[in-house]
């Protein structure tokens, strides 16, 4: 009997049909381990924090400030009422001072006075303090402002959005925007008297 | 007989009684099942302000009554659905317990089709070279075999 009349040419590993299927074999694992590749990275690179608000500020220009929509804790002039939606874009024509805390934040239990006295200097100059209570519970929020006698609004924010979109790292941090809707100053860390905000917001305020 | 029945259940009931508060909800059977905002660890193994303070909400929700699902579902309308530890099995976060799967499934189906592709591959390796004036003598010798 003739050996070759047992083995089909086509079965063999050189027939076309098998380099086909190897190569599909290899083309589908590339896929793969690219995608693999470009998710680790993206993670990568998302866990990193931006500094994009930061690098601009100080090659002196002014970013636009993210426009963010969150639920109304405390609200105030130009905002619908506590529960309803309100978003930074409500406020434009102002300039509003943004200050992201928490309730179990120590630094943000010394500057929420500074803060309240800074909203009572300067509302009737068309200035809004907008407090934006990010990472807690919202009945130890709601506790915080009434021990506090804060009457200046507050934003709630459960998911982080606030913090991630105007790159905050922790809390407290507060961000100046002018009328335009750009940020003119960011402030990592409390504030800790009126004066070390009153230039900037006059500045601001003049149209500078 | 009755008696010893009454006194089985008494020893059972007593039992189950002494086991009750072990099988009571504890603060850390919800902590694991969430993470703390600010430092992105499962709750129960976190000790920031914000976790401290979300674990004495645990606490108080138990108190209160509520049970596991509750408390996390209080938490979720709290903090939104990135405070689970783990996707829901609902809705596209399904795809995250799905592909997994697939995948391992996927694996384990494609071996069989791999090792023979590689059993083939070594068969024919180890195959010697014929040269064509060898090839020429056993087809002549295998034509004289059958003649």
């Amino acid at each position: 009997m003739h050996p070759s009349a047992d083995a089909d040419p086509a079965d063999g590993p050189d027939a076309p049909g098998s380099d086909r299927r190897r190569l599909i074999g290899l083309i589908v694992g590339a896929v793969v381990t690219a995608l693999v590749i470009v998710l680790l990275v993206v993670g990568l690179v998302n866990r990193s924090a931006s500094t994009a608000i930061d690098d601009a500020l100080e090659a002196g220009a002014r970013p636009p400030a993210p426009d963010l929509t969150l639920p109304v804790l405390v609200s105030g002039p130009g905002l619908p009422p506590v529960g309803e939606d309100a978003s930074l874009a409500d406020l434009k024509g102002k300039v509003v001072l943004v200050n992201l805390w928490a309730s179990w934040c120590g630094p943000c239990r010394d500057e929420a006075p500074v803060l309240e006295e800074i909203w009572n200097t300067y509302r009737a100059k068309g200035v809004t303090v907008l407090g934006i209570d990010i990472q807690d519970l919202s009945s130890d929020a709601r506790a915080f402002i009434k021990e506090y006698g804060l009457t200046y609004p507050s934003l709630r924010d459960g998911s982080d959005d606030s913090k991630s979109a105007l790159e905050a790292t922790g809390v407290p941090e507060t961000y100046l925007i002018d009328r335009k809707g750009r940020i003119a100053l960011h402030l990592a860390g409390p504030v800790s008297s009126t004066e070390q905000l009153s230039g900037p917001i006059d500045q601001v305020l003049a149209g500078k | 007989m009755p008696r010893r029945l009454a006194a089985f259940v008494a020893i059972l009931l007593s039992a189950l009684a002494l086991a009750a508060p072990a099988m009571s909800l504890t603060v850390v059977e919800v902590a694991r099942e969430v993470r703390c905002p600010t430092c992105n660890t499962p709750l129960d193994v976190s000790n920031s302000p914000a976790a401290e303070r979300m674990k004495i909400f645990i606490a108080q929700r138990i108190e209160a009554g509520d049970d596991k699902q509750q408390i996390i579902d209080a938490l979720v309308v709290e903090f939104g659905r990135g405070v689970l530890t783990t996707p829901p099995k609902e809705g596209f976060d399904l795809v995250a317990w799905i592909v997994p799967i697939a995948l391992v499934v996927g694996g384990l189906a494609a071996i069989p089709f791999v090792t023979r592709s590689w059993a083939r591959r070594r068969r024919d390796d180890l195959a010697p070279e014929i040269s064509a004036e060898d090839a020429a003598r056993l087809e002549d010798e295998l034509r004289r075999d059958d003649g």
